[in-house]
């Protein structure tokens, strides 16, 4: 029995997967926190989509996949900005125009190359024939991310709260929205090869989600979605396994499991402990409604 | 030369899909009046994520894939509202939560349970290869869709614009809300087929965002959003012919080329009218400023 369930860990692939899935996952988790927020989740998603065409238009001309990548992020966030700025049409709508035009560019810029490059892989990963270029890859983007994270970690938390307040005390908010806009690209960059898009996007909202029905703490918060993602990155891995299913697609359903958990149980903001509130002190939940 | 842009006519395949993409593109373009005004962009995208399982589960039981994919849709519609008006969650990291999860069930559904159903056609459309049955569903979910929009559209649309005043009138806001979730379910399974699911959202967005850009009038707006996205649906399939594939990028990088177009060129709203408008203005008041200077001195 435990043989069997140690086998997993027999295998080099095995244990490469379960690192990387932790690393990626705790670096998006971090900034899903900052995002959840400032009310961006949904800007990973664009974004995330947006990467297609860099990817192509990179590997046409020989540069390294990531930078491609990481250029049309900022090309669909920043056109996001502008058009938004420059029209009448609501934000939501401009991400949505912008993101599948530039991924239907890249859609059909692609049937026309001939590449080596798996669609397959950028869109849902394959976690566990990840090679190792693109896990150094993976390793490095990672890491800068985190760093900068740290080390803005206040002046980012400030301008997600109160830009205005962050404008007062004398941040530049213009370059903290851009800083913060360039490592959401970077960290979906880091995560696409080895994840793929789809469970980009889930690691860039869920964990910051549950840290957020369970501490009112900002510290906390971080170190609650980063130990959740790194939890269902490690368990939905190891499911994936033995079920020989979607590696993503395990990851992204274990963070589910652990929100809706967390979304009924969280002793504060749960559905229980809200319910016991409100039978306790019906007007006040009748107002609050 | 003429002989050889009349070859896609040729193949019957090709026929039938540029009918069936321009309808559906007519149809999804009529609705994005209403998802622009309503500001619901971003429920068509995670609508069409979710919509996945369903239609794996379909393909499973031998069932049409409408059936399943627009019941998945509700259900997703339906968890999101539960945990929205549950936790302190905002909507949009709500959105993303519940679709993402759809989706990844979906995915490890297919991944289990190999079938006859690729993933590519899901996530990329495969409107070339379409069999006719499926061809029947899309059609009745048109038909049914446009007549509910043309018998609806004005209770539809006082609801998108203000929601408050269409309670005080007497409408139910409850039902038009579902009417119109259901509405874009529906489109989300057809477009699926056209333009897979990363795409559904700009055949659902960008027609009625370059028509809001180009008139004030909402009937108006729907004429141009539906003959917009008939014409590039009808074109990009046809151009897909010659490029050789991705008739959904196709379709979708047409839209979103004109959508810059009347983002630049529309004459009220573009952004080149606009600059033009501030500069005479500018120019206006430089010239009459001096004028009331010796106005005002005469009158000294």
């Amino acid at each position: 029995m435990i043989n069997r369930l140690l086998e997993p860990l027999q295998y080099g692939f095995m244990i490469e997967a379960l690192l990387i899935a932790a690393l990626v996952g705790s670096v998006c988790a971090l900034l899903s926190c900052y995002l959840v927020l400032k009310g961006w989740s949904l800007m990973g998603d664009a974004v995330s989509h947006a990467v297609l065409p860099g990817i192509v238009l990179a590997y046409i001309v020989g540069a390294p996949l990531a930078l491609g990548a990481f250029l049309a992020g900022l090309v669909c966030a920043g056109g996001t900005g502008w058009i938004k700025m420059n029209s009448r049409i609501k934000e939501d709508t401009v991400m949505g125009i912008v993101f599948t035009g530039l991924f239907g560019l890249g859609l059909v810029m692609f049937t026309k190359v001939q590449t080596d490059i798996h669609l397959n892989h950028i869109l849902f990963g394959s976690l566990l024939g990840i090679e190792r270029h693109d896990m150094i890859q993976a390793v490095v983007t990672g890491v800068i991310v985190l760093g900068t994270l740290l080390a803005l970690r206040k002046d980012l938390l400030l301008f997600c709260f109160d830009p205005s307040q962050a404008r007062a005390i004398g941040l530049n908010t213009t370059v903290l929205h851009y800083v913060l806009l360039s490592l959401l690209s970077a960290a979906i960059v880091a995560a696409l090869q080895a994840v793929g898009i789809i469970l980009t996007v889930a690691m860039l909202i869920t964990p910051g989600c549950i840290a957020y029905l369970l501490s009112d703490r900002f510290d906390r918060m971080l170190v609650i979605a980063v130990a959740s993602a790194v939890f269902s990155a490690v368990v939905g891995t190891y499911i994936s396994f033995f079920i020989n299913g979607a590696t993503g697609a395990c990851i992204v359903l274990t963070q589910s499991m652990v929100f809706v958990l967390v979304m009924i149980f969280a002793p504060k903001h749960g559905l229980l402990a809200s319910r016991g509130r409100r039978t306790k002190l019906p007007v006040v939940s009748g107002q609050g409604r | 030369m003429i002989e050889q842009l009349l070859t896609p006519f040729h193949y019957e395949y090709m026929v039938k899909a540029i009918v069936v993409s321009s309808l559906i593109g007519a149809v999804c373009a009529c609705l994005s009046c209403f998802i622009t005004l309503k500001g619901w962009s971003l429920m068509g995208d995670a609508l069409s994520h979710a919509i996945v399982p369903g239609v794996s589960l379909a393909y499973l039981a031998g069932l049409p894939f409408a059936l399943g994919a627009f019941v998945s849709g509700i259900l997703a519609s339906l968890c999101m509202g539960f945990v929205k008006s549950r936790t302190r969650i905002r909507e949009d990291a709500v959105i993303g939560i519940v679709f993402t999860t759809f989706f990844a069930a979906g995915l490890l559904l297919i991944s289990i349970f190999p079938s006859n159903m690729n993933l590519k056609t899901i996530v990329f459309g495969n409107i070339l290869g379409i069999a006719d049955a499926d061809i029947l569903q899309m059609l009745i979910i048109a038909a049914i869709t446009m007549t509910v929009l043309l018998l609806k559209w004005k209770d539809l649309l006082l609801y998108s614009f203000d929601p408050n005043q269409a309670k005080a009138i007497g409408l139910n806001a409850a039902t038009l809300h579902f009417t119109l979730l259901a509405l874009l379910a529906a489109t989300a399974v057809a477009a699926l087929q056209t333009v897979g699911a990363c795409l559904v959202v700009g055949m659902l967005v960008t027609p009625g965002a370059t028509a809001y850009l180009l008139t004030d009038r909402f009937g108006r707006m729907m004429i141009i959003a539906t003959i917009m996205g008939a014409t590039t649906a009808f074109l990009g399939a046809y151009a897909s012919y010659f490029l050789n594939g991705s008739t959904g990028g196709c379709i979708v990088v047409l839209q979103t080329a004109l959508f810059l177009l009347a983002l630049f060129f529309a004459p009220k709203h573009g952004i080149v009218a606009s600059r033009l408008k501030a500069r005479s203005s500018a120019t206006a008041l430089s010239l009459q400023l001096p004028n009331r200077l010796q106005v005002s001195s005469e009158v000294a």
